[in-house]
């Protein structure tokens, strides 16, 4: 490579990286966390579900019981898995017949608990694990500020990661095995990075596209429906099998009884291993009343197996079907692939517990990004009053990374005790101990103290969050063991495992002397 | 080990190059990208693009940094746009999405 090309892709690659670096960090942090949120979430709740998309409820019981409090007569009705839990997403359309409209009031959004079909707002289904989950894409910004924030955070990683490849291109293998933790510091912070980076760069490079995907993909969509289709979303989104299809409201209730249930059943029962993940009513208890059953095959059986069937519920027939058996779409392919390698939820625990491992990796090359970027600066020829400057940057961005650690682990006692905790406990508790924590830090003024503090810290913390858990709900983790409660067992586990390698590593930390 | 600047435009040069990859990078993208909406299954290039069109984006923007000169990179991809919305005019007349 020449001279040149070498210096400019070298000059992009850190000003991209330390323009994105404190950004970057949160989300890999918090997404790292995110692989187990519904862990997360069961944990908090003391609650232990069965680990399957498949939607575990009575669904002609729970949906007599939203009767009752709704009259759902004409309504479009969605029941919704979207995680883990034990508590399923129902949303509802105001009913079509205009002469009951007025008592039964509008749209609805709520989850039902699946156990008993009580109903809980957003706000009282609030968990840290959907704050920690939200926080990596950095919802809790104003929207969508946060959202275009973290989607174009996302792509100039990419950018960062192709430049970072062109750079280290020569030496990838060569380098590969070098790791000179006795050499200079300067020696140390690269090899770490390239090598670490290497291992991690097919993960990265799909955390990045894909995060690009979910954020900012309006901006390549919205081109599309400008000049593909004169303005007319509504029939990009069809084209893209986004929506559902339409059946017209006959305001004529239906003279059969009905039942969802055997719906799903005769659903399941055409394809084997079938899990389903939503049921949309259309037109409840109308003539014209439909079920779609909408799911996918279990990924053990078939990775990209996404399957629909739609039945006219007068006469019982299928009246549209998509299997999951036959060949799959290259449209559903594409978006269910990229949702699936960036959830990592396809392959148990061991995929999570690598995805998290690699989500660590990549703060970890975040980090050791920043400190080549001082450590390169700290020389000579470079003004005493620019290196101070350098360091107080450095200084405060380590500030604020790091203590996430600690104040995630607080955090996790904090919901235990103070009980229920909702969005705005969970907020103050975690962004006010943030900014102090991060405070303290920045005015003690020395790298190694933040770094060897905060590992400790956290995993001081750490070590009580099984304690308190057992303590507040008397479910200890060798009952929850014996109990097969595995989510619960997974978070008390989790934090013993997580506290002692930080643990051990804030022990091993030794100040290096400037010479 | 920072790099040397000697290779590193500054101001007017280095805004055009900063912009050409940023807004030029992106008008080439999407112009390429519904060009070929045209030839091929519109709904698979839209669906690829949604992942494609980052890894493209991204690409050229490090083409502009590699410029000599940033104003020439952006005459390039405001030419390679040109053509792309050619093809887009006459796929919109020869062979319609939406009638």
């Amino acid at each position: 490579m020449k001279n040149r090309t070498y210096n400019i892709i070298f000059h992009t690659h850190t000003v991209s990286g330390i323009v994105i670096s404190v950004v970057l960090y949160i989300i890999f942090f918090a997404g790292s966390f995110s692989f187990f949120r519904d862990e997360i979430v069961n944990w908090e709740r003391n609650q232990s579900v069965e680990i399957t998309d498949d939607i575990q409820l009575d669904f002609d019981k729970a949906l007599n019981s939203l009767h009752q409090n709704y009259n759902l007569f004409g309504r479009d009705i969605e029941l919704k898995k979207y995680y883990i839990e034990q508590r399923i997403a129902v949303s509802m359309s105001a009913s079509k017949d205009s002469v009951t409209a007025n008592k039964t009031e509008g749209s609805k959004f709520f989850y039902l608990e699946t156990k008993n079909n009580t109903e809980h707002t957003y706000d009282d289904s609030y968990t840290l694990g959907e704050f920690l989950y939200r926080l990596h894409f950095l919802a809790q910004v104003y929207y969508p500020i946060g959202y275009y924030l973290s989607g174009f955070v996302a792509f100039f990683f990419l950018f960062a990661i192709i430049t970072g490849v062109i750079i280290h291109w020569k030496k990838i293998i060569s380098n590969f095995y070098v790791f000179r933790p006795l050499a200079k510091l300067k020696a140390m912070w690269t090899d770490a990075h390239t090598t670490l980076g290497l291992i991690g760069l097919p993960f990265q490079f799909v955390y990045a596209v894909t995060g690009a995907f979910f954020m900012i993909k309006l901006l390549l969509v919205a081109p599309s429906v400008l000049f593909l289709y004169g303005g007319n979303d509504a029939k990009l989104y069809e084209d893209l099998e986004y929506t559902h299809s339409q059946y017209q409201f006959k305001n004529n209730a239906i003279s059969s009884n009905f039942s969802v249930n055997s719906f799903v059943a005769s659903t399941k029962k055409l394809w084997n291993n079938f899990e389903v993940i939503e049921i949309h009513i259309f037109n409840y208890g109308d003539e014209n009343m439909h079920v779609l059953v909408n799911g996918h095959l279990n990924y053990s059986s078939k990775f990209n197996g996404v399957g629909e069937a739609i039945f006219n519920v007068k006469n019982g027939e299928v009246v549209s079907k998509k299997s999951p058996i036959t060949k799959t779409s290259y449209l559903d392919g594409v978006k269910n692939v990229l949702y699936r390698i960036h959830y990592g939820d396809y392959g148990g625990y061991p995929l999570k517990i690598i995805s998290f491992i690699l989500g660590l990796i990549s703060c970890f090359v975040i980090i050791s990004g920043v400190m080549i970027w001082l450590v390169a600066r700290d020389k000579k020829n470079i003004s005493e009053k620019k290196r101070r400057f350098n360091e107080r940057i450095v200084r405060i961005y380590l500030a604020i990374c790091l203590s996430m650690y600690p104040i995630t682990a607080l955090s996790f006692i904090a919901v235990k005790v103070i009980q229920p905790a909702n969005s705005s406990f969970i907020y103050y508790f975690y962004f006010i101990g943030w900014l102090l924590l991060s405070l303290f830090f920045m005015l003690k003024k020395d790298l190694h103290f933040i770094n060897k503090y905060t590992l400790l810290s956290g995993s001081i913390i750490g070590f009580f969050i099984p304690i308190s858990n057992g303590i507040m709900t008397g479910n200890w983790f060798w009952e929850a063991f014996i109990n097969q409660q595995y989510q619960i067992l997974f978070v008390d586990l989790f934090w013993i495992v997580l506290a002692s390698i930080t643990l051990w590593v804030s022990f091993q930390l030794k100040q290096i002397h400037k010479k | 080990m920072p790099a040397n600047p000697k290779y590193l435009s500054s101001n007017w040069q280095r805004f055009a190059k900063i912009t050409a990859g940023f807004l030029g990078g992106y008008f080439v993208t999407i112009s390429f990208h519904l060009a070929i909406s045209f030839i091929f299954n519109h709904v698979n290039v839209i669906i690829t693009s949604s992942f494609s069109g980052f890894i493209v984006w991204s690409a050229l923007m490090i083409l502009a940094f590699l410029a000599k000169n940033g104003w020439k990179i952006w005459v390039i991809y405001l030419l390679l746009t040109l053509l792309f919305s050619i093809i887009i005019y006459f796929g919109k007349i020869y062979n319609p999405i939406i009638s």
